[in-house]
């Protein structure tokens, strides 16, 4: 497995990327004009919200995902490859979000098998010896002879580090690897990427966090919208521009690039004065869940949603989003806390029962949660309400005539296109899902409705149209927990917002007080305080 | 440039083909599966230097021919009926419930004992049949605790449930409900429990009716209230089941039990109605294999319950008219019989494999493309 490593270093630069961009077949814009170098002996922060082509960038400059126009080049020629293996024979690794590792081989095994190809002798003693040194020269540690799924998330990330490393890769690039890591170990990978730069390796980090890509980079690059916005050295950036790179300069400006306008969206200013005197339809209280990996992901998190209100939550995904709404909808069931809706505990309480209190949930994952797809129309139409008197005739029979005039005021209502109650919800558009399943949940007349992502991969129209209608149903008088990672429609609908980080609220407060540059910290973990 | 013509040729013809048999209607794909078992059947008795068309000519008549065929063929398929709508319940579910096999054999149990009351007809068959239904879901619940408390695997433990009933049987046939006069066989049942015969001279016996009535009254909970609606929605997405407030444990346990006594019933359709004997043979004799065979049923019947009874309908015809290929001018030994229902539910697992597809096409390409390499450079060395 020996190879050369030594690249020509005097042109300066490991990896060039030139007027770079990616439109996938859907028509997304992924990456657009983007030029972009890596030099050797450097890290370099790749800092961008949800969505602003982070990933897909690094795809293609790790020569995975062939650009639609521009090229990668390196001083060794054009960065092509068809598999990770031939990218890691290059000399590029990537660690991505969720290992790959096999759960029940210890680390030297899952070293071992990164190198092998099929039919060949595994050699695991000569492997283990081989990482030993490198263990030895990296200073990273981990125990060799434990089963991996044994080890802690730290550890876990140190094995696939190492597996990288040890394939004697001069580019390393790490997707949010702090994401999961306690403080205590995020400062070691940080002091072992400092040892890594030190001897002439190129590491690209990929983060939201504004903290971090201070501490730890060089130079900066930051994406917004699939475009190159910033490219600055970390030594002259400042949190406070940072953040407004990453979110925008101005309100009205990027209103415009989701089709929000005035006269679209009635402003939040002009309508009357909710009553938020004692607690509200739904009322949470120091509210403490664990992920799925066992971490807390939501911490002591407190807040009031009241009748006639939009409250929304903004934040970059996987900060508790998920598991707050989960827990408030019966999936999960909160460590601690307290939840009420008009005064009715929720919390341990399953989805059943919760529905029941007047709640309606429109969940993040439409095809996961939200329908069943092989069913029908009328049969998604149901689910969740079928046991309600109004479709259940005796003995438990289904009255499947009402359910399906039900379904046919449902389509006119909602503007669901689709044959008729029996056309399978696979065959209809992704918009006219979610419009079956937010004109479901609707129809329960709720008294709060939680919406997670509703708009999240809709086109415009359809995008639109369900903003509309919350925005009728708060003119109802109906309480809404609006949770998106689309920060423009959470300023856009809510009276209220909260912006979540690691767990917890960064602040609780009207979109009007807020402005783009703080925001943009929050999201990225900087307190007000911490800011001046 | 010619070459990569014929590629894309190829590539949109092996499209072509994946698209056709991915999108075939379900009941045109078992049609099509028994056609090809039946022309593989064809062939293999055509290798061996039997005349296949005329067996098969013999197979047809003997089941569907005439009206003593068509009974057999019914007598056959009314056990099968239970036994693959055990099968089909819980893999609507989400399982893979093989342990109807076991559950037969304990419902017949219950049967014999039933045997030992004596009791007006009519309140006899009621009390023989919740006997067997008790007897069937009570077997079930083992695997089914089993799945829901400690996460076993529903496959592991109804192959082990079903061991577990065969020797249970073995024992109680040979030492508690042994027949006095025969040591290898249980009691017999009194005929006030027998069910009377629909075709005089033949297996076939109003416990037909009981296997339909059956099928129906499965088919109507599954789509037409909201039990069978939430066992449905947990089998094919048990996270949206979950969020639609449905208790997927519940449904599991409930599509277990349902099973459990479908399969019950089908020992009692045996036991009072087509055999000779009304009893049980330490081999277990006409129950082996009716679980089994159900799951091929329910296969070829696409898990829908009227799917099931033309399906059953199906096999029974080839069990009764293969037993007549033997005879007359054919002489085709009756294994081929087996042999034809192996290829069909060989063939009605296909569309999985079309499914895979890609990747298989990927995986061969690529051998293709290095033979050629391999061959290519072979061919340089030669010449030069």
């Amino acid at each position: 497995m020996s190879k050369s490593s030594t690249l020509p270093r005097d042109n300066g630069y490991f990896l060039r990327a030139e007027d770079i961009t990616k439109i996938y077949s859907d028509g997304t814009v992924a990456v657009r004009d983007v030029t972009v170098e890596i030099h050797s002996h450097e890290v370099v922060g790749l800092l961008g919200e949800n969505g602003a082509g982070k990933t897909t960038l690094t795809k293609i400059l790790s020569g995975l995902l062939p650009p639609t126009r521009g090229q990668v080049t390196s001083p060794r020629g054009t960065v092509r490859f068809s598999s990770p293996r031939e990218a890691l024979d290059f000399g590029i690794g990537m660690v991505h979000q969720h290992f790959a590792l096999v759960g029940t081989f210890t680390a030297a095994e899952n070293v071992a098998l990164s190198h092998e190809r099929p039919f060949k002798r595994i050699q695991l003693a000569r492997a283990r010896e081989k990482l030993e040194a490198l263990m030895e020269g990296s200073g990273l540690h981990v125990p060799l002879d434990v089963p991996v799924e044994k080890l802690a998330v730290g550890e876990q990330q140190r094995v696939e580090i190492l597996k990288v490393l040890s394939r004697n890769v001069d580019l390393l690039i790490l997707d949010e690897p702090t994401s999961v890591l306690t403080p205590l170990e995020v400062n070691d990978l940080f002091e072992l990427l400092r040892q890594l730069r030190d001897t002439d390796k190129s590491i690209i980090l990929i983060t939201h966090k504004l903290k971090e890509v201070q501490s730890i980079t060089d130079r900066i690059v930051v994406l917004r919208h699939g475009e190159l916005v910033g490219d600055v050295k970390t030594s002259e950036a400042t949190t406070e521009r940072l953040a407004r790179l990453m979110v925008g300069q101005a309100l009205e400006e990027e209103a415009d690039a989701v089709e929000l306008s005035d006269e679209e969206i009635p402003s939040h200013k002009e309508r009357r004065e909710v009553d938020r005197s004692g607690e509200g339809v739904l009322h949470v209280a120091d509210l403490t869940a664990k992920g799925n990996t066992g971490e807390i992901a939501v911490e002591g998190v407190s807040f009031d949603v009241y009748g006639g209100e939009i409250f929304g939550i903004a934040g970059v995904e996987g900060n508790g989003q998920t598991e707050l709404v989960e827990s408030l909808t019966g999936l999960r069931v909160p460590i601690k806390g307290t939840a009420t809706i008009n005064g009715t505990n929720i919390l341990g309480k399953d989805p059943r029962e919760i529905y029941r209190l007047g709640v309606a949930h429109i969940p993040e994952d439409r095809w996961e949660l939200g329908l069943v797809l092989p069913f029908t129309l009328a049969e998604n139409a149901i689910l969740g309400v079928h046991r309600w008197e109004e479709f259940r005739g005796p003995l438990s029979f289904l009255r499947w005539g009402k359910i399906n005039q039900h379904v046919r005021k449902l389509m006119e209502r909602f503007e669901i296109q689709a044959t008729g109650p029996s056309a399978p919800a696979k065959s209809l558009s992704g918009g006219n899902q979610q419009k079956l399943i937010v004109g479901r949940e609707l129809a329960k007349d709720p008294a709060i409705i939680v919406a997670a992502q509703p708009t999240r991969g809709l086109d415009i129209g359809a995008a639109h149209y369900i903003r509309q209608t919350l925005l009728e149903m708060r003119d109802n008088g109906r309480a809404t927990l609006l949770v998106s990672a689309d920060l423009d429609e959470v300023l856009a609908l809510s009276d209220r917002m909260a912006i979540m980080y690691e767990g917890k609220f960064m602040t609780v407060c009207s979109p009007a007080d807020l402005d783009r540059e703080t925001v943009g910290m929050l999201m990225g973990g900087v307190t007000a305080k911490e800011a001046t | 440039m010619s070459e990569r013509t014929q590629g894309t040729f190829q590539s949109r013809l092996l499209r072509g083909a994946h698209r056709t048999l991915t999108g075939l209607h379900p009941a045109l794909e078992s049609v099509l599966a028994a056609v090809v078992g039946l022309l593989i059947g064809a062939l293999a008795m055509w290798l061996w230097g039997y005349d296949p068309w005329g067996a098969y000519a013999t197979m047809l008549k003997g089941a569907f021919g005439n009206g003593w065929g068509l009974s057999d063929s019914a007598a056959l398929a009314t056990p099968l009926i239970l036994t693959a709508l055990t099968f089909s319940i819980c893999l609507r579910a989400g399982m893979f419930n093989i342990g109807a096999e076991g559950q037969v054999l304990i419902g017949g149990l219950a049967v014999i004992t039933a045997g030992y009351f004596s009791l007006p007809p009519g309140l006899h068959h009621i009390v023989a049949l919740v006997f067997a239904m008790i007897a069937g879901a009570i077997w079930s619940i083992g695997p089914a605790l089993l799945k829901l408390t400690r996460g076993v695997h529903e496959v592991i433990s109804t192959i082990m449930f079903n061991w577990l009933a065969h020797f249970l049987v073995l024992f109680m046939i040979g030492n508690v409900v042994v027949n006095p006069q025969s040591a290898d066989q249980s009691i017999q049942i009194p005929s006030t429990a027998w069910f009377p015969k629909l075709v005089r001279g033949t297996d076939l016996t109003y416990a037909l009716f009981v296997s339909i009535a059956f099928a129906l009254i499965i088919y109507f909970i599954l789509w037409h209230t909201a039990v069978g609606y939430e066992v449905r929605a947990a089998g094919l997405n048990p996270t949206a089941a979950r969020y639609g407030g449905i208790k997927n444990k519940r449904t599991m346990l409930l599509s277990f039990l349902l099973g459990g006594i479908s399969a019950g019933l089908a020992a009692t359709m045996i036991i009072l109605g087509s055999s000779p004997n009304h009893a049980m043979f330490r081999g277990h004799g006409q129950l082996t294999n009716v679980g089994f065979d159900g799951m091929a049923v329910a296969m070829v019947g696409r898990n829908h319950p009227i799917g099931i009874l033309i399906s059953a309908m199906f096999f029974g015809g080839l069990t009764a008219g293969g037993r007549l290929m033997q005879l007359g001018t054919s002489r085709v030994p009756v294994e081929m019989v087996r042999l034809v229902m192996g290829v069909i539910v060989l063939t009605m697992s296909i569309p999985e494999l079309v499914r895979v597809f890609p990747s298989i096409k990927k995986q061969t390409t690529e051998l293709v493309k290095s033979l050629k390499k391999l061959v290519g450079s072979e061919r340089r060395r030669g010449s030069a």
